[in-house]
Parts: C-alpha cells; sequence; structure tokens
C-alpha cells in the first residue's frame, strides 16, 4: 500500500492542468495529491506502530499457510478466460463453458449432472433479461464469423 | 409534524401497496434469504447481486428490491448460524453463540422461530423509529451547505474505520482512503480532465461502482469458501434437516419479550451511529442482556440460552434499520450495505440527501414503508419456508461456488457490456483476496470508493464559497460540531482500550476483522 500510494503521488503530479485552473487553489491535482500523502502516512503508520495482536504481526508466510491454492487460481484462470471468450463465443456459450470449467476445478466429475446444472441456469438467465427484462445481449463474434447469423 | 409524517406514510403506502412494488418486496425477502443463507455472503453481496435486475426498474421500485434483499439476507444469516455454526456474515455471529447449541440440544425449529419473531419485532420497532425521526432530520439537514456535507463524509468513512474492530482502525483508515483514491480515476467533472485513466478508453468514465463491490465481496468470498476449506461451510445433509416444531411457548416468548424491546433500542441507536452497523448492535445487545440477566440466566449464555439469541437478532435487524437513517436524511451511508445502496440511488439519478425527502418523497417514503411490508412477510412467509429453504444449505459448494463466481460476473456484464470491466473485475478481486488477508476491511474501500466524488464536490464548491480558504473547518459552528464529532470517534479506539483496561477484561465486540468475517454490515 505504501508503494501504491506513492506511485499514486507520483501520477498524480504528472495529471494535465487546463489553463484556467492553473491558478485556482482547488485543481483536479488537489484531492488525488491530498490522498497520496494521507496513504503514505497511515501505510508509515502501519508498518511502524506495534501490534495489539499478542502473537505479533503475521508474516507473508503464516498469513497462507494451509490455504488451497490451486483450485483458487484455477477459478481465477476461468473467470479471466470467461472475459476473454465472451465476446466471441457469446453469454450462453461461454456461460455454460466457464461454469462446467467451474465445477470440474472442483471436482466435480459428472458431466451430465454439469450440464443438467449449466445448460438450464444460463437458458433461463438468458430468457429472463432478454426477453423479458429486454435486455439486448449480443450473440458471439463466430456465429458472424461462420454466417450463422 | 405528525401530519407530515401521516402524509409522507400515506405517500409510501400508495407507493408500496402497488403489485409490483409488493411483488418486489416479496421477491427481495425472498432471494435475499436465500443469498444470506449461503456461508460466506452477506447482505452487501447480495444487494450487489441484485444490483443489476434493478437498473431496468423505476428507481422506487428497485430501492424497494434492494430494502427487501438487505432484511431478507440479515435473516437468511441466521439461519446458517442456528443449523450449521456458518454465520454468512459478522452481524451473525452473535446470533451463532446461543442459537447453534439450542439447534444441538435438538430445538432447531424453536431456534429459527425465536430468531424470526426477534427479526421481525427487531426491524419493526426499528421502522418505527425510522419513521419519526428519519423526517426529522432530513428537516434539519436541509440547512447543511457543501462544507458540512464534507464534515460529514469525513465523519462517516471516519466511524466506519474506527468501530472496524481491534487492531484494524488503522487499516480501515487506509482502505477508506484507498476507495477515494479510485473514485478519482477517471474523467474529472468540473475541469474534464483525465486522472489516472493511462490513455483507456474504458476508464474515461471512471470504474463502476458495481464492479468494485462485486469484485471485493461476492467475487472474494466466493474464492474464500474455496481457500479456506472449512469444514462447517460444507454442505449441509438433508436429513440434517429436520424441524420437531416452531412452537415457541408463551412462557418463553414472557422471557425474552423485555430483552427484545431493549436491544430493539440499543441497536436502532447504534445503527443511526454512521458505520457501527448490525455487527456492533448484536454484540452490544448481547453483551447488554447478557449484564443484566440473573446469574442462573447468566450461566446459559452460549449453552443455548433463549435471551442470548433473541438479543443479537432483535439488535442486528434494529441496527440495519437504524443505518437508513444517515442514508436517506444525509445521503451519508451507515454501513457497507447501505454504501451500495447509495451508488445504486446515485445511478438510478436520484441525488441522495435531504433534497431527497423533498424531491423524491415517493422513493424515501416507499423504502421506509417497503420495510415494514418486508417484515410481516419476512414473518409469515419465510417463517413455516424455512425448512425447505434451508434445503439450500445442501447444495454442494462444488456447484454453489462457480455459480456465485458466475452470477457476480454476469452482474456487471449485463450491466456494463464491456469485457474489459471483467478483467478488471478479476484484477480487483486477486487485490482485494491479498488485502483481505492481511485484515484490511473492505467496507470502508466501497465507502470511500463511492463518497469520494462527492466529496470532492462539496470540498471544491466549499472553496470557492470561502474565498478558498478551509477556515470554514472551525469557523461555522456546524462544520466544527461535525468535526469535534469526528476527533471524538477517532480517538474512540483509544478511549475504548483505556476503558477496558481499567475494567480489567475484554469486552465483547468483535474482534479482528478477518478473510473468514468480514465486517459485513
Amino acid at each position: 500500500m505504501l508503494l501504491f500510494s506513492v506511485a499514486y503521488g507520483i501520477l498524480a503530479t504528472r495529471i494535465p492542468l487546463i489553463f484556467l485552473s492553473q491558478g485556482e487553489a482547488f485543481t483536479s491535482r488537489t484531492m488525488p495529491s491530498a490522498l497520496a500523502v494521507l496513504g503514505i502516512i497511515l501505510s508509515l503508520l502501519i508498518i511502524l506502530t506495534p501490534t495489539v495482536d499478542p502473537e505479533g504481526k503475521p508474516t507473508i508466510k503464516e498469513t497462507v499457510r494451509g490455504l488451497e491454492w490451486k483450485r483458487a487460481i484455477w477459478l481465477v484462470i476461468a473467470m479471466i478466460f470467461y472475459g476473454l471468450v465472451l465476446k466471441w463465443l457469446g453469454f450462453v456459450l461461454a456461460s455454460i463453458l466457464f461454469l462446467m470449467f467451474g465445477f470440474y476445478i472442483l471436482d466435480e466429475r459428472g458431466v451430465v449432472k454439469m450440464l443438467l446444472v449449466a445448460v438450464p441456469l444460463v437458458l433461463v438467465l438468458w430468457f429472463l433479461m432478454s426477453k423479458l427484462l429486454g435486455v439486448y445481449i449480443a450473440p458471439g463474434e463466430i456465429f458472424y464469423l461462420l454466417g450463422i447469423l | 409534524m405528525w401530519e407530515g409524517m401521516v402524509s409522507g406514510m400515506l405517500t409510501g403506502i400508495s407507493t408500496t401497496l402497488i403489485p409490483i412494488n409488493i411483488f418486489m418486496v416479496l421477491f427481495g425477502c425472498f432471494m435475499g434469504s436465500l443469498i444470506g443463507m449461503l456461508p460466506g455472503l452477506g447482505p452487501i453481496t447480495a444487494v450487489a447481486l441484485m444490483i443489476p435486475i434493478t437498473y431496468n426498474l423505476d428507481p422506487s421500485t428497485g430501492m424497494v428490491l434492494l430494502s427487501g434483499v438487505y432484511y431478507g439476507a440479515i435473516f437468511g444469516g441466521s439461519t446458517s448460524s442456528i443449523l450449521i455454526n456458518a454465520p454468512g456474515e459478522a452481524a451473525t455471529v452473535a446470533t451463532a453463540l446461543d442459537g447453534y447449541p439450542l439447534a444441538r440440544q435438538g430445538y432447531p425449529g424453536k431456534a429459527l422461530a425465536i430468531a424470526a419473531y426477534s427479526s421481525f419485532s427487531g426491524g419493526t420497532i426499528g421502522v418505527i423509529f425510522l419513521m419519526i425521526f428519519a423526517p426529522m432530520l432530513a428537516g434539519v439537514a436541509t440547512s447543511f451547505q457543501s462544507v458540512d456535507y464534507f464534515a460529514l463524509m469525513i465523519l462517516g468513512l471516519t466511524a466506519v474505520s474506527a468501530f472496524a474492530g481491534r487492531g484494524s482502525v488503522l487499516k480501515a483508515l487506509l482502505m477508506a482512503v484507498l476507495g477515494l483514491m479510485l473514485a478519482t480515476v477517471g474523467t474529472d467533472q468540473i475541469s474534464g480532465t483525465q486522472r489516472f485513466t493511462f490513455g483507456s478508453l474504458e476508464l474515461l468514465d471512471g470504474i463502476e461502482f458495481l464492479l468494485l463491490a462485486m469484485a471485493t465481496f461476492a467475487l472474494t468470498e466466493a474464492l474464500s469458501i474455496i481457500l479456506n476449506r472449512d469444514e462447517s461451510s460444507d454442505s449441509l445433509k438433508p436429513k440434517m434437516i429436520g424441524f420437531k416444531s416452531l412452537k415457541v411457548t408463551k412462557k418463553e416468548f414472557k422471557l425474552i419479550g423485555p430483552t427484545i424491546g431493549r436491544s430493539a433500542i440499543l441497536g436502532f441507536l447504534i445503527g443511526v451511529l454512521p458505520g457501527a452497523g448490525a455487527t456492533l448492535g448484536s454484540f452490544m445487545a448481547y453483551g447488554m442482556e447478557r449484564n443484566l440477566a440473573s446469574p442462573d440466566e447468566q450461566k446459559k449464555f452460549g449453552k443455548g440460552s433463549l435471551i442470548g439469541l433473541a438479543a443479537p437478532e432483535t439488535g442486528n435487524n434494529a441496527a440495519s434499520t437504524g443505518s437508513f437513517v444517515p442514508l436517506l436524511c444525509l445521503g451519508i451511508p451507515g454501513s457497507g450495505t447501505t454504501a451500495v445502496m447509495l451508488g445504486a440511488l446515485i445511478a438510478y439519478g436520484i441525488e441522495p440527501g435531504p433534497r431527497m425527502f423533498v424531491d423524491t418523497p415517493e422513493v424515501f417514503w416507499a423504502v421506509i414503508m417497503s420495510m415494514y411490508l418486508g417484515n410481516v412477510f419476512l414473518l409469515i412467509l419465510n417463517l413455516p419456508l424455512i425448512p425447505y429453504f434451508a434445503r439450500l444449505l445442501a447444495i454442494p459448494r462444488n456447484f454453489m461456488v462457480p455459480m456465485i463466481l458466475f452470477f457476480s460476473l454476469m452482474g456487471v456484464y449485463l450491466v456494463t457490456f464491456n469485457d474489459f470491466d471483467l478483467l478488471m473485475m478479476v484484477g480487483f478481486c486477486i487485490a482485494a483476496m491479498a488485502l483481505r488477508m492481511m485484515n484490511f476491511p473492505m467496507a470502508p474501500l466501497l465507502l470511500g470508493f463511492i463518497l469520494g466524488g462527492l466529496m470532492e464536490d462539496n470540498l471544491r464548491r466549499g472553496l470557492l464559497i470561502y474565498d478558498e480558504s478551509i477556515s470554514f473547518m472551525w469557523e461555522r459552528p456546524l462544520t466544527l460540531g461535525i468535526n469535534l464529532t469526528t476527533i471524538f470517534i477517532l480517538s474512540f479506539p483509544s478511549l475504548r482500550r483505556v476503558m477496558s483496561r481499567s475494567k480489567g477484561k475484554d469486552n465483547l465486540e468483535p474482534e479482528v476483522v478477518t478473510i473468514h468475517g468480514e465486517t459485513d454490515d
């Protein structure tokens, strides 16, 4: 957070100012600069002040010990993948794939069971949104590329 | 005053008692109960997940739905606390202290019924207080100037941080500052200058608040369930959900009656304080009742005491209602959930604050009246449905977690239709996970983010009015009063430490806000 505040402060000094506002006391830079200073002070206080926890400040190693990283990382990858393919595959297809991949990561192996949960869920949501609430959900680019649409 | 209140109530009744709004209260309570029941998901997540649906609705209807979700989620959180000792959020931790032992003794139905009656009573008493005090405060607040609002917003952010829990005050303050920093991303509304956009077109309008809410709460909470393989949050076996009786005897009602009354008043008053919220309300009510109980009754606390169950349930519902006072009257959210609701109000184009009482009374009163309706619905519809609702806890985790992730991502996508936002959301989720592991609370970040733009506008306006001098901070009596309150609240953790040392015992408030139990009012 200290590094973030310092970087934020440096970037704040680079915010361009319009000619008319250069003589003003409050410009677009004022609030970000004040926040950067506040962020740096608070970060330093957290680092320097002693903890009230009798066991002391935990190290990163202690904090992350015993956590199930592998599955969480795979789920994050699945979310990134979902964000990347959504435009191309469209909402329905990408969502079904995401859900099935998510179930698989969490040790579900029954394909029929996965399909029975993912497909109706996505189709019902798509129907609710696009047909009942009138929200336009664009079809995937792939359908245009393949000439289906 | 009474005439205004009666006419306001009539406005609220006429707005709420239309078929679509009645349906939305019902739907909100139902969805809130379902989502709130899932271990790890609290009211913030429940409200954030429902926001995309409300974007196509009338503002009154949208707020009615979100209010229903809010108290439904608080109520739902109690169910998982009582049945499987897995509080969905910090506000129902105190409920588990006596609710779970009572369920283990073979009375899950009774425990849930007492929780339902206490929630109803706490919520209803809270709504009556809200009807009386909200218009009064809103009336006073119409005389507030920009500088007062600026001071009030600082007070709100400070209060949220001060009540964050022992050892977390500095971290909460830093999170509030981080939220304010994120709010500066995008085009400056006054000068039109781009700030921290890095030349990206997607960042020109700033960061979508729903994206941040979903990333910091829904996504991280779902991932936390996987990261911390906590067996208590594993799915419940359906055969474990059996209820002999939901009946509460006359004698038991007599026993918990005074507790409900006291806890409702205390809870409401705590809820009104910006930042205190339902968590503190429930723990304070529990602590107060334990101190007031007879020595025999005191021995039962923690082992299935009916008073020990009724007090936090009443306290958290009354506090949830109380937290609407600063939101509706001042436009300053009193808790993380009301911060998300404030974001929704802004998205509907409604200027939150005392003017809302004058300009859009139908929204103001519809929210209040929908709360009453919601409390009734929760009692008469949810109580008999509890055994069926609880079967949701039987959904295996390997299906539940990907579905939560999907609903969160879909919720943001269907509002922004921008795949870049989904990637940014994942980025925020990773950062939030890291911060939560180091016990940085997320609610102040969200509050800072939502108040950031308003704070900057009010400060800029105040400086223009006062010839670019910050003397208004101490020259104007009202502003000075607010600032002195801020200083008092800021010194509250130190005072508390001194007081608890002099008492020589630990106090009962929630300790450290951790990844396992984010303060999620």
